[in-house]
């Protein structure tokens, strides 16, 4: 009896372990009153600019560089083409919230996970409009948590600056993967990191001027 | 009025026309054979190049320039230098890259496709890739200048590179221009200027 009710109260301490381990990705997060509702993202917005970037990524050690490519072609969808240096196309996509397509993609970068994973990563770095159901904050951002179907998306504005820094996307317990911004005057982003939580991907985009 | 504009259509369209002309025969051996014998003599080769990117959507090519260095047989290099240093670097069957400073290698020994690039940029830049049996090739006539087009006969190689055009100097029978066409909206365009033929080239230059 006594053995079993120790185990019993084992079991229970190690449930109570995982869920406050596995805890919600808020947790760190003081709530706060909502203060807006919607929130517009300023990067890839501008249809006549050419937003074009040194690409890095490094996905499970392995490192491909390129040009990553990306323009709005009219109100919903953005184009998007990665390329070597050398300028020989690897990818081209049309993305928009509700469609993708594949313009082209050489055979051996042709996977369904890949497509797949890139599509959900280019989304969100292009989503401009972000409707807001929640608000947090911790010592240097105002937090804005925006439903995404059955996830969430978690936007960081710096408090300092109102600079949009950081997308979070996420399940209810987890972190799935991270945007990071760097920009001088929040209109444009001169550089971006997309990191995967849960796969080793990550990939990094520097912004550069043709001369 | 009339007939002037029908002179005027007839002088424009003459003009065009007048702008790629085909050879005869007898001018693609006359220039193949200029071509050969300048190529042959080629050692090394350096040159300044810029890259012109051109993605029908954008409003402006991306523009890349940098230095390539080539030794003969097969030693070449890229090096990108505006607005970022990137280097890549062809030697014995394998690939050296230097992005950023950031160093890697890839064996392509046993790469076939690999090993055709190779093969195809040393010959767009030396010129001398006038080979029946890679390509079905086209000839024309340019004011000063001379302009091949190479379409692959491979089907992997096509899946890359839909079509390569190579423009010469007409006196010096050197490459001027390579133009990269992966369809007819987007092509990648490198113009080389300051060529320098034969001077020393250490090998150890070919390193990432």
């Amino acid at each position: 009896m006594q053995k079993s009710t120790i185990q019993f109260l084992l079991i229970n301490c190690f449930l109570a372990i995982v869920l406050i381990s596995c805890g919600s990705v808020t947790k760190n997060y003081t709530p706060k009153k909502l203060d807006k509702t919607s929130y517009t993202v300023p990067y890839f917005s501008d249809s006549k600019t050419d937003y074009v970037y040194k690409t890095n990524i490094s996905v499970y050690g392995n490192e491909l560089s390129g040009i990553f490519i990306a323009k709005k072609i009219n109100d919903t969808t953005h184009r998007i083409v990665f390329t070597t240096e050398f300028g020989n196309k690897l990818m081209d996509f049309e993305i928009s919230e509700t469609d993708f397509k594949v313009n082209s993609i050489v055979s051996e970068l042709d996977r369904k996970i890949l497509i797949n994973t890139l599509k959900e990563d280019f989304r969100l770095l292009l989503k401009k409009e972000y409707q807001i159901q929640e608000q947090f904050e911790n010592e240097s951002a105002d937090i804005y948590k925006s439903a995404d179907g059955k996830r969430d998306n978690y936007i960081f504005i710096s408090k300092k600056d109102q600079k949009l820094e950081k997308i979070v996307h996420a399940s209810q317990t987890k972190e799935k993967f991270t945007l990071l911004f760097s920009s001088e005057n929040n209109i444009f982003a001169e550089k971006i990191q997309i990191i995967h939580q849960n796969i080793k991907l990550k990939i990094e985009l520097n912004y550069f001027k043709s001369e | 009025m009339k007939t002037k504009i029908a002179l005027l259509i007839l002088f424009i369209s003459g003009n065009l026309f007048a702008q790629e002309q085909k050879m005869t025969a007898a001018e693609i051996t006359q220039f193949t054979e200029d071509v050969n014998v300048v190529s042959k003599k080629i050692k090394t080769l350096t040159t300044d190049f810029v890259q012109y990117k051109h993605l029908d959507f954008l409003s402006k090519d991306i523009e890349t320039s940098g230095k390539m260095v080539f030794k003969e047989p097969a030693l070449l290099q890229w090096q990108y230098k505006k607005p970022y240093n990137y280097s890549i670097t062809f030697k014995n069957g394998k690939i050296l890259i230097n992005d950023e400073g950031k160093k890697s290698a890839v064996d392509i020994g046993n790469s076939k496709i690999f090993a055709r690039i190779n093969k195809l940029i040393v010959g767009s830049v030396s010129g001398n890739m006038f080979d029946d049996k890679e390509f079905t090739i086209s000839y024309f006539k340019l004011k000063g200048q001379n302009l091949a087009k190479f379409i692959p006969k491979d089907a992997t190689l096509k899946k890359y590179i839909k079509q390569i055009e190579l423009t010469f100097d007409k006196e010096e029978a050197t490459v001027v221009q390579v133009k990269l066409l992966e369809s007819s909206e987007d092509y990648t365009r490198i113009v080389l200027k300051n060529k320098v033929i034969n001077a020393k080239i250490d090998d150890s230059v070919f390193t990432n």
